[in-house]
């Protein structure tokens, strides 16, 4: 027993430290897009063919001749590769996690059911962020690309974090106790839809992002002008651009990048009223001490998110902001699925029973 | 048990109370909903469709895949309300089930038989009239076989009682089938042969996580009469002859290699789970084969019908 609890312990503490290092990566990666450093190594998984980046007077001349259409940043060079060493970390770790599981879950003295798919899952995912992360560089930050690579880290971070959740359920609550009542039982299926709409809503601000649209829109609460018939959907949502050299700064005209600020400004409406109503809907109805904190840390971190777009809006993308701006969309899906996860039914039937 | 019955009867003669009782059933329709099981129907009515997609070369006409459809949902839907019923009282007792709708008290046992009864006349209806009378008498022989013969009589009394109920719940693919074809076909009972195996291994592991519960309210499941090790063992043979028996749809001819792969696939994980139960269980084993035999029974229909469009036997 105590061999198990020691195992489950250092088995959390992997989740735990990787969820951390997840958060930095998040935020690195888009601090590296905010300044512009995203290009800043021409190369992958190297820097102008270094382990770090290009420093000396010689080695600068060196990588301007090897890559003649890049003159070296050394601070873009820096954060990319800052990123993508953190980044780099953080796959060996979830790596040691799956191998982990795998061990715990086929040791013969193990009691407990250790999740085996889900670690390797994640793997899978990080390994597929690898690659992304590759395309950003090697197709010229293709809007496509970048935002998949947004998509692919959050998929990461919720996929650790569901993992920490069911670690620690194990041992606690083999059963599976239920926490919700029959009144409760439908936020269920809500708080699903409410994972969907957001997570579409974070797609839409990396493809706001990718498409360099975020100052297309100057004035609250929707656009500046008339911009109900600068709406063009034709191409604005093409996920397939015409081919470039170079997607920076963004290949699409003014009224494609309004549609799309315009179209994230509307998504914020909708999910910021959707969430809103189901966390208060859930923290009224809940009897539960940790489904009503959930319920009010999700309204929180909503307030902060809207507070912080309006934010980018004001003050015209602070970089602190900005950065900010993509952390809080992290912790408010986390805050979601901690919020579903709590209200998740145990609905496994037979017809028999 | 009649007096019951007499006493949950009388209210629907007086109208007053069913203006009432029509009113709370709007209001409260997911009570109603969570009643009829609505995941194992699901299951029930994929197996069925599978059951018409084979009976006949080629597409389906929907005139009759979607009354067919629709009228065994309801009857299904029906049985399932009528296990909710007749199972209150112990419900009130079990730690898993003493949140269902009608311990609860979210709808009344009256409501619950006037809904049930309702949804299966209407199933039979649509079933005698847009599909064929064979198919609707075949769809209430499974509901009577499921909510009264398995449900009310078997199992409170045999441990056998899920090995031959589950005539009830494998009978789908066959009403799929007569749907189609208005008479019984060899092919059809193999389907049948097939859910009437896996439900004994489905429904043990599930029974052996909530032996205790069984016990206490003097239900005789298998792993209460005859102890947790012997149904592990039992479960372990059945899945043995599963995989034996879903080998018959190749070998007769009825479906593809890539039937016989998907199966055999499936049925060795689940000899997997089974050996797992048996030998190395971990606290959470018995709940992980019963979910996993679901995904199994779930996967193996798919991969009939992929079978049986994209690589048609002469």
């Amino acid at each position: 027993m105590t061999e198990n609890n020691k195992n489950t312990r250092t088995l959390r503490r992997l989740v735990l430290t990787s969820l951390l290092l997840a958060i930095v990566v998040i935020g690195l990666g888009a601090y590296t897009r905010l300044t512009h450093a995203g290009l800043g190594c021409p190369d992958w998984p190297t820097c102008y063919g270094l382990l770090d980046v290009p420093q000396t007077s010689a080695q600068i001349a060196a990588a301007e001749q090897a890559f003649p259409q890049r003159p070296v940043e050394p601070a873009k060079a820096w954060n990319e590769m800052i990123h993508r060493y953190f980044a780099g970390s953080l796959g060996l770790l979830i790596a040691a996690i799956a191998f982990f599981s795998i061990k715990l879950r086929f040791s013969k003295s193990a009691r407990i059911r250790y999740p085996v798919v889900l670690p390797l899952f994640i793997l899978c995912v990080v390994i597929f962020q690898a690659a992304l992360g590759m395309w950003t560089v090697t197709l010229k930050l293709m809007p496509i690309v970048v935002m998949g690579h947004l998509l692919g880290g959050f998929t990461t971070i919720c996929l650790l974090f569901l993992l920490y959740l069911r670690i620690n359920a194990k041992g606690i609550n083999a059963q599976g106790a239920n926490l919700v009542d029959g009144q409760l039982k439908k936020y269920s299926s809500y708080a699903l839809l409410g994972i969907t709409i957001l997570t579409a809503q974070i797609a839409l601000g990396g493809w706001t992002s990718s498409n360099y649209a975020a100052m297309s829109c100057v004035e609250l609460p929707i656009c500046q002008g008339d911009w109900l018939s600068d709406l063009t959907f034709e191409q604005s949502f093409d996920l397939i651009p015409p081919s470039k050299d170079s997607y920076e700064f963004g290949h699409l005209a003014h009224n494609e990048r309004v549609t799309i600020h315009v179209a994230h400004r509307l998504g914020a409406i909708i999910t910021g009223v959707f969430l809103a109503w189901l966390a208060i809907m859930v923290f009224l109805k809940a009897r539960n001490h940790s489904i009503k904190s959930a319920a009010i840390i999700l309204l929180s971190l909503l307030i902060i998110q809207i507070s912080l777009g309006v934010s980018n809006i004001w003050f015209s993308l602070p970089l602190k902001v900005a950065v900010a701006h993509n952390l809080v969309a992290a912790c408010l899906m986390l805050s979601l699925i901690t919020l579903a996860y709590k209200l998740r039914k145990n609905s496994e039937e037979s017809l028999y029973e | 048990m009649s007096k019951d019955i007499n006493d949950t009867m009388s209210p629907v003669i007086n109208a007053d109370h069913q203006v009432f009782s029509m009113s709370v059933m709007l209001a409260n329709w997911r009570a109603y909903y969570d009643i009829t099981k609505p995941k194992v129907v699901a299951l029930l009515v994929l197996t069925a469709l599978v059951g018409m997609s084979l009976s006949v070369p080629g597409g389906l006409p929907w005139q009759l895949l979607l009354p067919a459809m629709l009228g065994i949902a309801l009857l299904s839907s029906a049985a399932a309300a009528i296990n909710h019923i007749v199972d209150e009282k112990i419900d009130t007792v079990m730690g898993r089930t003493h949140n269902r709708p009608l311990p609860e008290g979210r709808i009344s046992a009256t409501n619950a038989i006037v809904f049930a009864t309702s949804i299966a006349l209407l199933g039979f209806i649509i079933l005698y009239a847009l599909v064929n009378p064979l198919t609707a008498f075949l769809t209430l022989a499974g509901l009577v076989g499921y909510s009264f013969v398995y449900t009310m009589y078997l199992k409170r009394a045999t441990p056998q009682n899920i090995t031959i109920g589950g005539l009830a719940g494998a009978i789908p693919p066959l009403l799929g089938w007569t749907a189609m074809t208005n008479e019984i076909a060899p092919n059809a009972l193999l389907l049948v042969l097939i859910i009437f195996t896996w439900t004994p291994p489905h429904f043990w592991a599930l029974a052996i996580h909530r032996k205790d519960d069984y016990a206490k309210v003097n239900i005789p499941m298998l792993p209460v009469t005859h102890g947790v090790s012997f149904t592990k063992t039992q479960i372990l043979l059945y899945t043995v002859l599963l995989f034996v028996v879903c080998l018959l749809p190749y070998l007769v001819g009825m479906s593809n290699w890539l039937y016989l792969v998907g199966a055999c696939s499936l049925n060795l994980i689940f000899f997997g789970y089974a050996w797992q139960l048996k030998f190395h269980a971990k606290e959470e084993t018995a709940m992980a084969t019963f979910k996993f035999s679901i995904i199994h029974l779930m996967l193996l229909f798919i991969i009939l019908l992929l079978d049986h469009y994209w690589l048609p036997m002469s």
